[in-house]
């Protein structure tokens, strides 16, 4: 159960951190705002999309072992960019829910 | 002959990547069913839908079973021409016995290996395999395909194709030409970081399969890039036969030096010996694995030279928890159970080859990480398929004008390997679940009959997207892509009803027993069979749209326009660069 958790909550920072990477962009944000990014904003989301996508890979290592642990954060990476591509393609405004750490 | 590198790859990936591309997709469909091999068995065989068992015992169920069997008459056809002599009756010289079990296994596959007299070469031996319960001993019938680990997932690698071995030449030859195009696709893309998450479904077909194709192909890269090269490495020792070409003296030196070190003879004695307790050798090697701290089931139980003095027993334990399939080898003298050797922690070389092809082959208990390379795999469809889209959406109307059937070929091809593969596979399950327990006399077996009907199924949705493709010469969209899509989402759901009707196991009560195997394939099939409707009206109301603006104006809809703009601009840039 610990373990199913912890697998969740790895797969949720990956979601997030891919979600600020993209908000980080200037086009992406606009789809989800609809005004331009505020100063300083890009460099803010970028960086807390680096932090979120590391918390997902030591979750991942608290899990399983380090060979195994490796293959699920590079396979869940990939899994959230194309859930976030999906997202900002179909429904853009769910991602306001992360766009708060821009700032206004 | 090209203007810079960039055309130069342009031309590499468009090329190969076509050729290759309808290789690839059965590769990467097949793989990703795979994944689940073990579960489709248990779809395909009822009898076979129990929980997974350990491995049993094997003084009282497996050497019985063992004593019971003789080389089969595949072995046999295969061997005639390759001895001295006739064959004997009976095969009484085991070389070896061997069983292996997962974690996933309910039912265990096992083997024997038995010396031929008089054999021309001494590497070939007699086999013979057999499925069994592992509670009874009780064999399965023979006639039964396991559809998921004996035909899904050998197509997989091989395209069931063995004529020659050319099945898993083709096969790595795309494995080769996937690197290629993964190479010569990150050359060619000009905005990965700029359009890492862009998909515009709502512009011209030709954009949106590209940028479907991109974004497929750049975020699930270490995905496609790792099992390219990690199949590749499995299979190294069929591309580099050398151990048994050039260097076969040095290899069977090496074979006998090994087992001088190792202590584990390389051939029998002679002497006739008896076998000790060999699950109080599995016992024992369980108890050093647990004094480890790797306490752990029996994956590899293997028996050399049964019957000799210079026998020995080998267990492997399961690496359910490593990415490793096995490990842990521990060998013991079959007479006395004595321990031989126990195998020391592998060298780094070794370990990264485990990694290699265990992530690959993932025997492992991981089922979150199953569903991702599931995910993996179908993404390379989407890719492979979007780039099969984008070839015809980029010609067909310049193909129109010259008059050349190129596009509709291309997109026939297309077809018959997207929708037509499933038609295939959804076949192959209905007759699965429709043909009779027993079959008439004279009739092939259960098996083959299955196995007939998955490539007939192929067969007519190819003919079928043929014979329907003459709109895309006049550059118009295949209404087979539409209704071959229907077709497939009805035979999912025809084959989740006949595995109601015919085993009575239906959703609520696999799911209500949490039998995933079973529920797991249903649920799949029928997740399919929305997605395949959603497709189709999708695909319809393109065509709609395409009309209409053809309507409009009758020289250009205005989907070309923008398609021109977009292409004038591309050029643009191609010059700029």
């Amino acid at each position: 159960m610990r373990d199913a958790l912890m697998l969740a909550a790895a797969l949720a920072v990956c979601l997030a951190g891919m979600g600020w990477l993209a908000l980080a962009m200037d086009v992406h944000w606009e789809q989800v705002r609809g005004a331009g990014q505020p100063h300083g904003a890009a460099r803010r989301l970028r960086w807390l999309g680096a932090v979120a996508l590391a918390a997902g890979l030591a979750l991942c290592l608290g899990v399983d072992h380090a060979s195994m642990a490796a293959l699920v954060w590079i396979m869940a990476l990939g899994a959230s960019a194309i859930v976030v591509a999906m997202v900002l393609t179909w429904r853009p405004r769910l991602l306001q829910a992360l766009a708060w750490a821009g700032g206004r | 002959m090209f203007k810079n590198f960039r055309l130069a790859m342009a031309w590499l990936h468009t090329w190969f990547g076509l050729v290759l591309g309808f290789v690839l997709m059965a590769v990467f469909f097949f793989g990703s069913l795979s994944v689940f091999d073990r579960e489709i068995d248990r779809w395909a065989i009822p009898a076979s839908r129990f929980e997974p068992q350990p491995m049993p015992s094997f003084d009282k169920v497996l050497r019985p079973v063992f004593e019971s069997m003789q080389p089969q008459q595949e072995s046999l056809d295969y061997l005639k021409p390759r001895v001295n002599g006739p064959l004997p009756e009976r095969f009484d010289t085991v070389r070896a016995w061997g069983a292996y079990t997962t974690h996933r296994d309910p039912v265990l596959g096992i083997y024997a290996n038995y010396e031929v007299p008089n054999v021309k070469d001494h590497d070939d031996v007699a086999y013979a395999t057999r499925t069994i319960d592992p509670r009874s001993g009780a064999s399965l019938p023979d006639d039964r395909l396991k559809i998921g680990s004996r035909f899904f997932y050998p197509l997989h690698y091989s395209l069931n194709f063995h004529w020659m071995d050319l099945g898993y030449w083709i096969v790595g030859m795309a494995a080769m030409v996937m690197l290629i195009a993964l190479v010569s696709g990150v050359v060619m893309h000009r905005k990965i970081f700029r359009e890492f998450f862009t998909f515009r479904p709502k512009k011209a077909t030709q954009r949106s399969a590209l940028d479907l194709h991109n974004m497929t192909g750049v975020l699930a890269l270490p995905f496609h890039f790792f099992f390219a090269f990690t199949g590749l490495v499995i299979f190294a020792g069929i591309y580099f036969p050398v151990t048994h070409t050039q260097l076969n003296p040095l290899h069977e030196l090496h074979e006998k030096l090994e087992a001088q070190e190792t202590g584990l003879p390389h051939d029998r004695a002679g002497v006739a010996a008896p076998l000790a307790s060999v699950d109080a050798m599995v016992a024992e090697a369980q108890r050093r694995w647990a004094a480890k701290g790797m306490a752990g089931e029996v994956g590899y139980l293997g028996l050399t030279h049964v019957g000799d003095s210079n026998g020995y027993v080998s267990v492997y334990r399961a690496g359910t928890d490593r990415i490793a399939l096995t490990g842990q080898g521990i060998h013991f003298k079959a007479s006395t159970g004595a321990v031989i050797r126990e195998e020391p922690a592998p060298t780094a070389v070794a370990r990264v080859g485990e990694f290699l092809t265990g992530l690959h082959l993932q025997h492992f208990r991981h089922w979150m990480l199953r569903w991702l390379y599931v995910f993996g795999g179908l993404m390379g469809c989407v890719c492979i398929a979007t780039g099969f889209i984008f070839f015809v959406e980029k010609r067909k109307k310049q193909h129109a004008k010259q008059g050349s059937q190129g596009s509709r070929a291309v997109d026939a091809l297309a077809v018959t390997t997207v929708t037509g593969m499933l038609i295939a596979a959804a076949g192959m399950l209905i007759a699965n679940r429709l043909l009779p327990d027993a079959l008439p006399s004279g009739w092939p077996p259960r098996g083959d009959l299955e196995q007939y009907l998955f490539w007939a199924g192929w067969a007519l949705a190819m003919l079928h997207a043929f014979a329907r493709g003459g709109v895309v010469a006049q550059g118009g969209i295949n209404p087979a892509w539409r209704e071959q899509c229907y077709a497939v989402a009805a035979m999912a759901v025809a084959a989740v009803g006949l595995n109601w009707a015919t085993t009575g196991d239906h959703l609520l009560k696999t799911v209500g027993e949490h039998y995933w195997p079973v529920a797991g394939v249903d649920l799949f099939l029928l997740a399919g069979a929305a997605l395949a409707v959603l497709a189709a009206r999708m695909v319809s109301a393109r065509a709609m749209r395409a009309a209409d603006a053809a309507a409009a104006s009758p020289l250009q809809g205005t989907a070309d326009i923008t398609d021109m703009a977009a292409s004038a601009a591309q050029k643009k840039e191609a010059a700029h660069a």
